[in-house]
Formats: structure tokens, C-alpha cells, sequence
């Protein structure tokens, strides 16, 4: 059974300056995969989302999403092309609610222009109480409709995590690249994070790219890792090679742990 | 006599390039820690250049003194203003339009207090400051004006160079340059590095203002060059308080070019046009480094 | 009472203008110090057209406000990319080169002598109704997928543009609206007044207006409009001489500011129940 190789990443290099983020990266995520990035701090895995989700323009290197390369495609092109992202900092917007947020995503969707808004056409009424169904049916997805007229800001970390996966599926992705979605969620709601991961992706028949520091919530999910350090490719396989390489140990653990 | 003609002009443009440059460093300083355009720098000059001319025609003090009066109603000005304007907003961190409504807020107030003590009309510093009107060089004939400028700018830049590379507050100001959180986390009091690079600021910006008072004529409206400074900013690269200082020369050269040419009523069209071009061909200025946000 | 008439006239257009600056400075948070230098173009447009050229009122009004887009639509594209410091410096010297342009080509436009002898067409009626229709567009615009868009834009833009807005269309349609909202206002003004000149379009009178939304709530589409009306009427009320009027806007703003940062009137929105008048309207429409 061949899947589709949604996202494929060729020679990937990306230099801030001196620093050099990223050494030649390669990589694939294929159709209903879960891909894993990990790797020690600093090793470039966020560099890598952010080269994808068209942040910032990779130095070398192509990345062909579908057949089609998006390197220096803006983001909101990139986005609306079908590859959605969370942050490792929460990026949600300053003042506004858990359902205004949501609801951003539809935006480009908008069935009426300028003038259309400008006169309060019926069409416009129409869309928005479209995209405010749709928008509650994310947060009932992901446990939220009761915080939906909350301001977004003000709810507890977990939370806000879930109004950011929510904001992303709004945007009717094929592709979700999520940046430690498991960041600062303590040690009991890990497990809720992992089944609601992993219930999305079946649901919503999802590739996604995920890189995190916890390792149960890597385990778990993902089919195919990428081990990075420093920048550079040290090791893939799927996850049970990936726990007995002893090249993936050392980056971690450094050397004196390997002969103790 | 072409040639004497474009000499004469090109002194000239250098000595309104210097009183820029005075502008454009003071100005960059305060970008450079705060991250944000200070309009209000426009107010400190104003300011400064009337303390100047009270200090002379009030008080009778000769010119150096004068000078130092107002160096030092800029310091305290710029005090104030960061004290009104810009504390709170920063403690808060507010958003970045919050300054701009402040700081141009300022600008505005302080000019409008010039206008209601000192009136519309035009001032001058009296004559009697400065002893011998022009200076014969050759064929040339130099206002000591122009000289002074330069003269005095040189030892101000000199003077804050060493205040930067060798004095604890001076490092300290770069640090934060570069980064004021971090260097508020090494433990030096960050509102203190911000009030004595506004003080610094305001030093560079008093000298400018009298400078030009003494050049040109006062009015209450004087303040409105510092939007020179901000330009010569954007030219040279914000971050580089060298290449923005050479900027502020050749901009000083420009306009007046611009104005010997097109008149003073055109020049800020062309003026417009090229910094819109850079502004699209190389917004990190000349000197500068591009600003990268991170994920 | 014609006094009272002739004062509140001109507050209405001055508020045409305010709303454009509330669209571009308050729910945007783009700092335009040149919105007042779109007053002028379409304030000159319109008069040049009619007085010099003898072109009918409506289609000189069409035509100020087609060309104010073209102009804007430019300046947009030059300046929209870049860093806010950058754009405020650059529409600051967009600003001072309109004024030159309006200075220099005295032939066309009275120079800073003036352009006198505009007919009086701006009646009290044209005012009225012209605002009420602007107030009726932002709060359209507010209600759409545009409000919410500069929200989030303001809120966190590198979040905006990975949820697919793109920015910089987004803030040109802002910018161009509130241009053209001030070169109508413009247009109004000369026609009331009879008389305008080049010292009036300053950067002056577009800090006036950040002024007036900041003062009364800078995301309040009524916070704003009550703002208005108190700060242009007070001093009127109060007879102050104009230095002290614009004194008196900066020591309020200052406050305002510090203590108050979402405006006087920032946190009132209107009352549930009239909310649900509108609502209620709209469902019984469908």
C-alpha cells in the first residue's frame, strides 16, 4: 500500500549569521504518518517547523509539499495551502476570545470582500454564523466550548495548549506540525494530551510532524524519528531503534554515561 | 568662483550635517535600548535651544556657558520625559503604538509650551556670543559659526566614544543596547541605564539644539528636525550610532544641495522619495543588521 | 444657534476623519502621522475640480476620493512592509511632502495664501448623514472578519499569518479606507468653509485625531465617538484659545495613557439588550 508523500525535505540548511541552525537536513512525512523531531536543545528541530511553515526562508534546500515547492512562499500562502503549525511559546492573540480565535482561521475563507463587509450584506451574516457553528464544533472537539467566550489569555496553560491545536485544525489542514505540544503540561494531563493527539490524527486522517522533549508523548505517536543535534541529522528509525541507539543516547546523556 | 560657490555650500552642508548628527545619535541611543522612535527628542532640542537663548540674552552668559546650559536643560528634559512618557508604558509592556502616541504627544506639548511663553515670531541668539563673525581661509569666507559646530561635534562624538568604550555607565549602555533584559538579569538596575542613556541623549540633543539656534534662528517649531534625526536613522542602520552619524553628514550635504537647487519648499518631496526607496532597498540602513524574529 | 450648527458641522466632519484613524491607529495600531496630508488631497481635488474646472459636485467629490485610493493604494504599497517605526517615519514624510506639493504648486492650489471662493455646498444635513453612513461602515467593518483580523494581526502577527491572514492586504484595505475616509471629510470641509490652505493638512491635525481615539477608546467604536465629542466640543464649551486647547489634548492624552490605556470609554460596549435588538432583527430577516 503506497502512501502519498505529503511533505519531502531535500538538503535543508539554514545559517542565522555564523550560526549555523540547521546542516542538511532530509525528510519525509508521509500521508497518515506521525513523524517524530528530537533532539537536545539547540539542535535546530524548531528551525526546521519554521523553515516548513515559511517563517523563515531556508539558506539551502528544497521542500516540496504535494508535489509543489513552497520555499519562499509567505506563511499565510503556506497555511492556507494545508500545512497548519502550533508553537513552542503559546502564540495565541493578546485580547481576544477563545472563539474569536478560532474563528480567525476562517478568515481567508471569507465568502464576502471588502465592500461586503463594508455594508453589512446579508452574505456577511450568513459567514460568520457559519464559521461560528464550525468554530464551537473545534472547541467541543478539543473540550473547550465551555470557555469559548473567555478571553483566551486567561485560561490556565493546558488550556490555552488546546485553544492553539484548535486554532490550527480551524484551518482545515492535510498537515500539522506541532511544537512541543507537551511543553509545561504537568505530569497527570500528559496522557489527555497524547489521546487527544492521537484521536485527531485518526479522525482527521492527519500526517503530522511533531517534535517534543517527553519522551512517552514521542513514543507513543510517532511511526519515525529524526534525531538532530548541534543541527545536524544524527540518527531516524522508528521508535524502538531509536531507544537503543547508542550514537542517539550519547547526544542526550553525553559520554561518560555510556561506560557507566 | 563656481568651485568657491560649491566649497561654501558643501561647509555648509557639513555644519547642518554635524547639528544632525548630534540628533540622529541621541536619537538612535534611545531606539537602540528602547526599541522604539522618540518624536519627543524633538522636544529636548527646542527645549535646550531656549534655555540657551534665555542663559545669553537674560542672563548675559558668554557662549560656552551658554552651551552647557543647554546640554544640561537636555538631560534634565529628556529625564522628564522618559519619567511621563515612557516608564509606565515600558513597566507595563505596552504595545509599541502606545510610545509613538507618547513620544509624539510630548513633542508636541513641549512645543506648544515654547509657543505660548515665547510666541510665534522668530528669536535669535544675540551676535555678541560669538567674537569674530567669519574666518578668512584663503578665498574662502567661513562663518566661525560652521566651524563651531563642527568643532564642537567632533569633541562631543570624541568625548562620547570614550564615555561608551571606557567608563562603567558607558559599557553598561551598550550592554543594554544589545539586550536590556539580559543586562537588568546580570544586576544593573535597568531603569537606571535607561535614565542616564535618556541623559546622554539629552546632552547630544541640547548641544544640537543651541548649535542650531546659534546657526539658524529659533522657533518654537524647532524641535520638528529631529525628524532629521529619525531619517538619517533609518539611512545609516539602526544599531550602528557610527554609520547613522555619517548618514546625518550626508543628509545635512543632501538637503542642502536639494534646496540650492529645487528650493526649500520641494526638497522634502525628494527627500520622501529616497528614503522610500531605502526604506524598500535596504531597511537596515547602510551600516545596520536586519532584524530576525524568532519562532 | 447658527453658531451652535456651524460648530457641531464641523465636529461631525472632523469625525469622519477620527473613524478613519480609529480603523488605521486603534483596532490596527499603524501609527500614520499623514492621514491629515489625505485630508488635503481630497480637500484640493475637489475644489480645484469644481472652482477651477467647473466640475459637478458629485463627480469632483467621486473623483477626490478615486484619486485619495490611487494615492494611498501606492503609498501602501511603498511603506505596509516594513517595521512600525519605519512606516510612521515614512507616512510622517509622505505627510510634509504633500504639504509641499499643496505649497509649491500655487498656480493649482492658492499655495499657502490660500484657495479661497469654494460655493458653500456642505450643508448640516450632508455632514450628518455622511458621518452616520462612516459610523455605519466601521461597525460593519468591526462585525467582520476584518475587525477580528486586526485584532489578531495586533495581538500576535506571526500567529495571524500562520492561521492564513495575510497581512499586508489586510492592512492596506485598513489604509486605503481610512484615507478615503479623509479625503471625504476633506472634501466637506472646503465646501463648508469655503477656504483652505496649505498649513491646515499638518501632522499636527493627524496627532489631534490618534489623540481623540486613544482619549476615548482606542478598540470603543462609541468610546471613540464620545471621546470626539468631548474633546472637540470642551474647548469650545470652555472658549479656550487654540495653544491652550492643544495643551490641554496632550496633558489629557499623557493621563490617559498612563493610567487608563484602553481610554476612557475603552471597556463599554453597547448594552446587551440593544445588542439583541439588531440580532433579533436580523433573525426575523431571514
Amino acid at each position: 500500500m503506497e502512501n502519498n508523500t505529503m511533505i519531502k525535505i531535500t538538503n535543508l540548511s539554514k545559517t542565522f549569521g555564523g550560526l549555523c541552525a540547521v546542516q542538511d537536513f532530509n525528510g519525509e512525512l508521509d500521508e497518515k504518518q506521525i513523524v517524530g523531531i528530537i533532539g537536545p536543545n539547540g539542535a535546530g528541530k524548531t528551525t526546521i517547523l519554521n523553515t516548513i511553515s515559511g517563517i523563515y526562508k531556508p539558506t539551502t534546500g528544497t521542500i516540496m509539499y504535494k508535489d509543489r515547492d513552497i520555499v519562499g512562499m509567505k506563511p499565510c500562502d503556506i497555511n492556507r495551502l494545508g500545512i497548519a503549525r502550533t508553537y513552542q511559546n503559546i502564540n495565541l492573540f493578546k485580547e481576544m476570545t477563545v472563539i474569536e480565535t478560532i474563528k480567525t482561521a476562517y478568515s481567508w475563507r471569507a465568502t464576502y470582500n471588502v465592500l461586503g463587509a463594508m455594508f453589512s450584506l446579508p452574505r456577511v451574516h450568513k459567514f460568520e454564523k457559519d464559521i461560528q457553528e464550525r468554530s464551537m464544533r473545534w472547541l467541543e472537539r478539543v473540550g473547550l466550548e465551555d470557555h469559548a467566550d473567555q478571553i483566551a489569555q486567561s485560561l490556565p496553560y493546558g488550556m490555552q495548549r488546546r485553544v492553539e491545536i484548535a486554532r490550527a485544525l480551524a484551518t482545515e489542514p492535510d498537515v500539522l506540525l506541532l511544537d512541543e505540544p507537551g511543553a509545561g503540561i504537568n505530569h497527570s494531563e500528559i496522557q489527555d494530551l497524547v489521546d487527544l493527539i492521537k484521536g485527531l490524527y485518526e479522525e482527521l486522517e492527519l500526517s503530522i510532524i511533531l517534535i517534543d522533549h517527553r519522551m512517552d508523548v514521542i513514543m507513543k505517536l510517532c511511526n519515525w524519528i529524526y534525531v538532530q543535534d548541534f543541527g545536524k541529522s544524527i540518527a531516524q528509525g522508528t521508535p524502538e531503534q531509536i531507544q537503543n541507539d547508542p550514537i542517539v543516547i550519547k547526544a542526550y546523556l553525553g559520554e561518560e554515561d555510556i561506560n557507566a | 568662483m563656481e568651485f568657491r560657490l560649491v566649497l561654501q555650500q558643501i561647509i555648509n552642508g557639513l555644519s547642518l550635517g554635524a547639528i544632525y548628527s548630534l540628533i540622529a545619535v541621541g536619537f538612535a541611543m534611545i531606539f537602540n535600548i528602547l526599541k522604539f522612535s522618540n518624536f519627543a527628542h524633538g522636544g529636548v532640542l527646542g527645549f535646550s535651544a531656549y534655555a540657551g537663548f534665555l542663559a545669553a540674552t537674560k542672563l548675559g552668559l558668554p557662549l560656552f556657558p551658554v552651551i552647557l546650559v543647554g546640554m544640561l536643560t537636555g538631560a534634565v528634559t529628556a529625564i522628564i520625559i522618559e519619567f511621563i512618557a515612557f516608564r509606565w508604558i515600558r513597566k507595563r509592556n505596552g504595545q509599541l503604538v502606545y510610545f509613538f502616541v507618547t513620544s509624539i504627544t510630548m513633542l508636541m506639548l513641549l512645543q506648544q509650551i515654547l509657543i505660548i511663553y515665547f510666541g510665534k515670531a522668530f528669536d535669535y541668539y544675540p551676535i555678541t556670543l560669538i567674537k569674530t563673525k567669519v574666518v578668512h581661509l584663503g578665498e574662502l569666507t567661513i562663518a566661525t559659526n560652521y566651524i563651531l559646530t563642527l568643532i564642537a561635534t567632533v569633541l562631543a562624538f570624541s568625548l562620547l566614544t570614550w564615555v561608551l568604550k571606557k567608563t562603567k555607565v558607558g559599557i553598561a549602555i551598550r550592554a543594554a543596547s544589545n539586550d536590556l533584559v539580559a543586562t537588568g538579569l546580570m544586576g544593573i538596575n535597568a531603569d537606571f541605564i535607561v535614565l542616564a542613556t535618556f541623559a546622554v541623549s539629552g546632552m547630544l540633543g541640547g548641544l544640537s539644539g543651541v548649535l542650531y539656534g546659534l546657526s539658524a534662528s529659533l522657533t518654537p517649531q524647532i524641535g520638528q528636525i529631529v525628524v532629521k534625526g529619525f531619517i538619517a536613522s533609518v539611512l545609516g542602520g539602526l544599531g550602528s550610532l557610527t554609520g547613522v552619524a555619517i548618514a546625518a553628514f550626508a543628509l545635512g550635504l543632501i538637503e542642502v544641495f536639494l534646496i540650492a537647487t529645487i528650493g526649500s519648499g520641494l526638497s522634502p518631496v525628494v527627500i520622501f522619495f529616497i528614503m522610500v526607496v531605502f526604506l524598500l532597498v535596504r531597511p537596515q540602513g547602510v551600516a545596520g543588521q536586519s532584524f530576525v524574529d524568532k519562532a | 444657534m447658527a453658531y451652535y450648527l456651524t460648530v457641531s458641522t464641523s465636529i461631525a466632519i472632523v469625525l469622519i476623519s477620527v473613524m478613519g484613524t480609529h480603523l488605521l491607529t486603534g483596532m490596527n495600531g499603524m501609527f500614520s502621522l499623514g492621514q491629515a496630508a489625505f485630508m488635503g488631497l481630497g480637500a484640493y481635488t475637489a475644489s480645484i475640480l469644481v472652482v477651477t474646472f467647473g466640475v459637478p459636485f458629485p463627480i469632483a467629490v467621486v473623483a477626490s476620493i478615486l484619486v485619495t485610493l490611487v494615492v494611498a493604494y501606492f503609498v501602501g504599497f511603498a511603506t505596509l512592509r516594513i517595521r512600525q517605526d519605519f512606516f510612521a517615519l515614512a507616512l510622517f514624510g509622505f505627510g510634509q511632502a504633500m504639504i509641499g506639493l499643496f505649497t509649491e504648486l500655487v498656480q493649482l492650489t492658492g499655495g499657502a495664501h490660500g484657495f479661497t471662493n469654494i460655493p458653500r455646498i456642505t450643508t448640516p444635513t450632508l455632514a450628518f448623514v455622511s458621518l452616520a453612513v462612516v459610523i455605519f461602515i466601521v461597525w460593519s467593518i468591526r462585525r467582520s472578519h476584518f475587525g477580528r483580523d486586526s485584532l489578531a494581526i495586533r495581538g500576535n502577527d506571526m500567529a495571524a499569518k500562520s492561521s492564513g491572514i495575510d497581512i499586508f492586504k489586510h492592512r492596506m484595505v485598513i489604509f486605503m479606507i481610512s484615507s478615503a475616509f479623509a479625503a471625504y471629510a476633506g472634501v466637506l470641509l472646503a465646501f463648508y468653509n469655503r477656504y483652505i490652505d496649505s498649513n491646515s493638512f499638518g501632522w499636527m491635525i493627524s496627532v489631534t485625531w490618534i489623540i481623540i481615539v486613544f482619549f476615548g477608546g482606542r478598540d470603543s467604536l462609541i468610546g471613540t465617538l464620545l471621546g470626539g465629542v468631548i474633546l472637540l466640543v470642551l474647548p469650545e464649551v470652555l472658549r479656550f484659545a487654540s495653544e491652550w486647547r492643544i495643551t490641554l489634548y496632550c496633558i489629557t492624552i499623557l493621563f490617559i495613557i498612563n493610567v487608563m490605556p484602553k481610554g476612557l470609554f475603552g471597556s463599554i460596549k453597547l448594552p446587551k439588550f440593544v445588542k439583541q435588538l439588531f440580532t433579533k432583527k436580523q433573525q426575523e430577516a431571514e
